[in-house]
């Protein structure tokens, strides 16, 4: 078993600690191509984002009286909420996954 | 995105379901229309309904509905004895337009019906996808 003493230690924690702060600004800067953790919410975020404002433009045509497609507009915001809906699940699982890497060092 | 599969055919179908009641309120509101641009009573339009193939990502490419065309139909309108119309012939005789009210009331129901169908799908399909997404719950 681990002594108390060397988790509670504070000499060995913060150098473990230190040099992964500054990586994290640094690919979330500088580096995309190395897929930091800000580029893969982008990547989750962004279609998202387009369907919710389909939807909008869709709803907005119909509401204007540009397009009497009533059923597209409902549909398109419901496959916003959904991809919404998808979006939340991932970021639960990630947000998961993250706290379990926290308790490790516990 | 695909999320909902196989919505894009019921869209289309809710769209060419929606023309057919459109035509439908057109024929019903003209049932009496003894004159139009083209001279002569309004003649009953037939709405005639055709596939397409409609691409989705990642999926087979699935049959849609689309509305092949609007055509008239070519029975002859009854005729009344009418001498004081404006539209009455040289022998007193009006031709009324070729609209059946009740065959449009049956129109009418089975283009609702068949709408309604559709949009039972189109609830079951979403249905589906939130059930799939609680997986993850």
């Amino acid at each position: 078993m681990i002594p108390v003493g060397s988790i509670s230690s504070s000499p060995i924690l913060p150098p473990s600690i230190a040099p992964v702060a500054p990586s994290i600004t640094e690919t979330g800067g500088s580096a995309p191509a190395a897929g930091g953790f800000g580029q893969m919410l982008d990547r989750l975020v962004s279609p998202v984002e387009q369907q919710q404002a389909q939807a909008d433009r869709i709803t907005q045509q119909v509401l204007l009286g540009d397009s009497g497609q009533l059923h597209q507009s409902v549909i398109a915001m419901q496959e916003a909420s959904l991809s919404f809906s998808l979006m939340v699940q991932v970021r639960n699982k990630l947000v998961e996954s993250y706290q379990e890497l926290m308790r490790m060092q516990a | 995105m695909n999320l909902l599969s196989g919505i894009g055919v019921t869209a289309d179908a809710l769209a060419a379901q929606k023309t057919r009641l459109d035509i439908v309120a057109q024929n019903i509101a003209n049932a009496q229309t003894t004159r139009t641009s083209a001279g002569g009573p309004y003649q009953r339009q037939i709405v005639s309904f055709e596939t397409e193939l409609v691409q989705q990502g990642g999926g087979p490419a699935l049959q849609g509905v689309k509305v092949a065309g609007i055509a008239p139909d070519r029975s002859p309108g009854q005729q009344v004895y009418n001498p004081q119309h404006p539209d009455a012939d040289s022998s007193g005789f009006v031709t009324m337009p070729n609209v059946n009210v009740a065959y449009e009331m049956v129109d009418m129901i089975t283009a609702s019906r068949a709408y309604e169908a559709n949009l039972a799908f189109a609830k079951d399909a979403r249905q589906l996808a939130e059930k799939t997404l609680e997986i993850g719950k």
